[in-house]
């Protein structure tokens, strides 16, 4: 396998972590997971980093990368701990509950949840019987309660 | 001090500021009702000062003038220097003349100081007019602590009485037109606040405020005027002095003496020539330099800037408007203010300043013109006010205008003559305004005379000396006004017989005129000799003081004495109206029925002692002053003329050559006299008894039968007549009652085009004109008010709504923009994260597609 071809598939891998953990982040609301995926993007990072080194051979790489790796465990470290206390003030790891730095006059934003069906909506369209009913089996009835 | 003048100096005016500034801080609490102790104190100390001032004064123009006499050419004058108030070296860089003339020296070597000293002076007009201006605000201090008893602003009242005199005092004894400015603002100022001294009255501030604008205009001129003077003569002092500031006449004549002789002196030591000082006056170097033409275009500029700020203080014809209005004011500072003291400056001024106005003809004509016009204008207005004070009030204006034309005549004899009828008239106005004080303060405050009559029982003392104020307005004979009416009259009368082509002058030296007197020759610009060239043999001057004077409105000497002789015919009709005016106000008050209004309540009752003394010392003062300084009909003496020949501005050589005082026209004291006693004979034969007569009178000068004339009622009542009856059976009987239709139609329509002028001119009726005050006040509403006031919103509005606008639209651009992007300020992470990304991808697509 030539340099490049190496080169390709490390950078790859880290382009592949750097989206996973960016989509994480967009998308996730609890705070740990949202931290977990921003550590993900950074090892993303670190992983093309260490490639690049290796392809023009630089140890400049591996050590940028040994010193994000020492930088992110004391990020860890005060991250987990704004999050701990973030936590005790309501219960929740939830980000959306933090968003007091918004304008004034702004309306809040608040999760709407989806309305549970009533039983008047479940509303099935219904044949007209004709000729004789077909025998159910309640057993079949059990599992195919909508039809 | 070793110096007495100069402490009597300081004194003169520092102790009615001390009064001021002591009521003003002690007043609101611990003098309250007992301020006028201090006023009065001081005002009188202030008084005593002058007399010792003058006492000392002619001790030294005694010792100076060897014996007493007045030939002494250049007058004599006291100069103090207190401080140097600024001092700029070398302000005003000239450019260097020949050597050959000796004016441009005299300023100091071809560059000139802007220096200003605090420099107070005592000549005779100074201390003549220290010495009214004390007296009679002693006077009516005293009065007026019994006319503003128990008002709530009494401490206020003589706090600025108090400025007032300092700020008087300071006007006539300073010796610089800068200072002179400052404190004719000062006056001015003392009198914007006492005319509105009731301020929680409407009408009060409207009055204070219309004085204090109206003066601004006349100020404005006067500042122009002391502006030219700068730059035309090098200087502002009325003084010689060094340009070190010495003072020293010895000093002086030395400098002067080294300077002629081609020493080189130190600057300090360099001799600077005064505007009105001996150096210039001995060898009458105001005629400012240049052209012949030039020239007197620059003295007659000054001369009238001048007049216009005299105008304005003095309350002659275009700026009069506000005095009448300034009787909002306390009666006692009508009295000081507005008819003695602060309406004199402008005619001081222009008395000081006759060596201006003596190289300038035209503008002693204007004055003169002004004066005159002013005289009648008011004379006529008064005819018919109902309150008294305001008759008062037309009755000064009137007077002022008679000293205008006196100072216009340009003589020796016309100055003194008006400066004599501002000191007699300064006595007689403020008696009639404190007498008219007194009513006031007996009816409740009430003024209107057709709303009390008779009281010459109520008021006994007001009465006396009432009469002898209106007397001596009117100019009965032995009483002070006919002496300087008389005086004033009589140096007009001269200047028509100077001014008349003389037999004799006319047919002896009119062939070669011009040759020895040599404008012509001098006049090399063509221009001027082809304006001059017409009129040159008959416009050469007679008197002697006008030699070699240019005149700049090209009259020539027949139409200058015919316009004197208009304005003394004219002054001669308004000494008859005053008298009648005057007459008619004293009998409204005095005589008739007995009528009080309810205002009074039922204590309508004399004055009390503090108001009937100054009355009374007024009334003698009035009655005797022109007896005892006016001896002209006994020896050609005025002594009065006399000691005021002794202020340098008027006894110098250019000035001793014209008419002297002293002269007693019989004639002319018979006219006026006639005159005068004629308005009192009419007003007493129209007011006293039944006054039945006065209504036909007033309702001819209405032309009330105008109305009569073009009356629709009066055609209706035609109809009824018995020919109109006749006519109409005939026509119908005929059966012609068309054309009858048609005839009398025609016949209304003629008169109705007929009388259309005449309806006009019953709405500017000679009564209604004299009544509301010949409409100046509603024309300067329309034609200066109102589009300055247009001009004043058109201004606001551009500050509001153009530039305030712009400013603000700045201001909001960035406000909306935020508006905008607030909306996107939701404080959630996540929202944050995702616009992070976006911004990264459209860098990132505008890095690689661009």
């Amino acid at each position: 396998m030539n340099e490049l071809a190496l080169l390709q598939n490390y950078l790859l891998v880290g382009g592949l972590l750097f989206a996973i953990g960016l989509a994480g982040f967009l998308v996730r609301r609890n705070m740990i997971v949202m931290f977990l995926s921003a550590e993900i993007m950074l090892q993303g990072i670190s992983v093309s980093l260490v490639a690049w080194g290796r392809y023009h051979n630089d140890w400049g790489g591996q050590m940028l990368v040994v010193f994000i790796i020492a930088v992110a465990a004391c990020e860890a470290a005060i991250a987990l701990a704004l999050v701990l206390m973030l936590a005790k003030q309501t219960g929740r790891l939830d980000i959306v509950l933090w968003q007091d730095l918004r304008e004034e006059g702004q309306p809040a934003y608040v999760d709407r949840e989806v309305p549970e069906e009533r039983e008047e909506d479940q509303v099935w369209p219904t044949l007209t019987p004709a000729g004789i009913e077909p025998e159910v089996d309640p057993e079949e009835e059990l599992h195919r309660s909508r039809v | 001090m070793d110096d007495p003048i100069r402490l009597l100096l300081i004194l003169i005016p520092a102790l009615p500021l001390a009064a001021a500034v002591l009521i003003g801080l002690l007043g609101p609490r611990v003098l309250r009702q007992q301020s006028h102790w201090l006023a009065i104190a001081a005002v009188l100390a202030s008084f005593l000062c002058s007399l010792l001032l003058m006492r000392e004064l002619s001790f030294l123009q005694r010792a100076a003038g060897a014996g007493g006499e007045v030939a002494l050419g250049i007058g004599y004058e006291e100069v103090r220097r207190l401080w140097t108030w600024t001092d700029v070296a070398d302000a005003y860089q000239q450019p260097r003349t020949p050597p050959g003339e000796s004016r441009e020296s005299l300023v100091g070597g071809g560059s000139r100081d802007f220096r200003i000293d605090i420099v107070l002076r005592a000549d005779s007009l100074t201390c003549m007019m220290l010495v009214m201006v004390t007296l009679i605000a002693t006077l009516v201090a005293i009065y007026s602590a019994g006319y503003m008893h128990g008002d709530p602003g009494y401490w206020r009242f003589f706090a600025y009485f108090g400025l007032f005199v300092f700020s008087m005092t300071m006007l006539v004894s300073v010796s610089n037109f800068v200072l002179l400015y400052v404190f004719w603002e000062a006056v001015g100022l003392c009198s914007y606040l006492l005319i509105g001294f009731w301020y929680q009255k409407p009408a009060a501030a409207a009055a204070g405020k219309k004085a204090f604008l109206v003066n601004r205009v006349g100020d404005f001129g006067f500042a122009l005027g002391v502006f030219l003077i700068w730059t035309t003569y090098g200087t502002l002092n009325f003084h010689d002095s060094l340009r070190g500031g010495e003072l020293e006449p010895a000093r002086i004549q030395q400098a002067v003496a080294a300077e002629r002789a081609g020493e080189v002196v130190p600057a300090e030591q360099e001799p600077v020539a005064g505007v009105f000082g001996p150096l210039r006056l001995a060898d009458n170097e105001l005629r400012p330099a240049g052209q012949p033409r030039t020239s007197a275009m620059i003295s007659l500029a000054i001369c009238l800037l001048l007049l216009l700020g005299a105008c304005g203080k003095s309350a002659q014809f275009p700026l009069h408007v506000w005095l009448p209005d300034a009787m909002e004011g306390p009666t006692p500072v009508s009295a000081l203010i507005h008819a003695a003291t602060m309406v004199t400056a402008g005619i001081y001024m222009i008395a000081r300043c006759t060596p201006l106005f003596l190289v300038s003809p035209d503008a002693q004509l204007v004055v003169s013109v002004v004066g005159g016009f002013t005289a009648l204008l008011a004379a006529l207005i008064a005819l018919t006010q109902y309150d008294l004070k305001r008759v008062l009030a037309y009755s000064t204006v009137s007077q002022l205008g008679y000293m205008f034309l006196a100072l216009g005549v340009g003589s020796l004899a016309g100055v003194t003559a008006g400066m004599f009828h501002l000191f007699t008239h300064a006595f007689f106005k403020a008696l009639l305004f404190l007498g008219a004080g007194s009513v006031m303060h007996a009816m409740g405050n009430v003024i209107d005379m057709r709303r009390f009559g008779g009281l010459r029982r109520v008021m006994p003392v007001t009465y006396i000396t009432f009469a002898v104020g209106c007397l001596a307005l009117a100019g009965v004979f032995p009483l002070a006004g006919f002496w300087s009416k008389d005086a004033v009259l009589g140096a007009v009368h001269d200047k028509v017989h100077e001014l008349e082509p003389h037999d004799s002058d006319s047919h002896g030296p009119a062939p070669h005129g011009p040759a020895p007197h040599g404008p012509a020759p001098h006049d090399s610009s063509p221009h001027g000799s082809a304006e001059g060239g017409g009129t040159q043999a008959v416009e050469r001057p007679e008197s002697s003081a006008d030699d070699d004077v240019t005149p700049v409105f090209g009259l020539s000497n027949l139409l200058r004495g015919q316009i004197f002789h208009w304005l003394y015919l004219l002054g001669l009709m308004t000494s008859f109206l005053t008298a009648f005016y005057t007459f008619r106000a004293f009998y409204l008050t005095f005589h008739g029925p007995e009528l009080i209004p309810p205002e009074a309540g039922r204590h309508a009752h004399e004055s009390p002692a503090s108001m009937t003394v100054p009355l009374g010392i007024l009334a003698v003062c009035s009655a005797l002053v022109g007896l005892l300084l006016d001896r002209s009909y006994l020896d050609g003496t005025n002594s009065f003329a006399n000691w005021l020949l002794w202020t340098p501005s008027l006894g110098f050589p250019a000035a001793m050559r014209t008419t002297l005082p002293g002269e007693f026209h019989l004639s002319v004291a018979g006219w006026s006299t006639l005159m005068a006693l004629g308005g009192i004979g009419l007003s007493s034969y129209l007011y006293l008894g039944s006054r039945h007569e006065i209504h036909g009178i007033r309702q001819f000068f209405d032309l009330a039968w105008v109305s009569g004339w073009s009356d629709v009622e009066s055609f209706a009542r035609m109809r009824q007549w018995r020919v109109a009856r006749w006519v109409r059976e005939c026509s119908a009987a005929v059966g012609l009652e068309w054309l009858l239709r048609l005839v009398v139609g025609a016949l209304l329509l003629v008169v109705l085009v007929l009388s259309a002028p005449l309806l006009l001119l019953y709405y500017v009726s000679p009564y209604k004109l004299s009544y509301h005050r010949f409409y100046l006040d509603e024309l300067y509403e329309l034609v200066l008010v109102r589009p300055l006031r247009g001009l004043a919103r058109l201004c606001y509005g551009i500050d509001r709504w153009l530039i305030d606008g712009t400013v603000n639209f700045v201001g909001r651009v960035p406000r909306q923009i935020g508006d905008v992007m607030r909306s996107l300020q939701m404080g959630l992470v996540p929202f944050y994260a995702l616009a992070m990304v976006l911004g990264l991808l459209i860098l990132l697509a505008v890095q690689l597609l661009g």
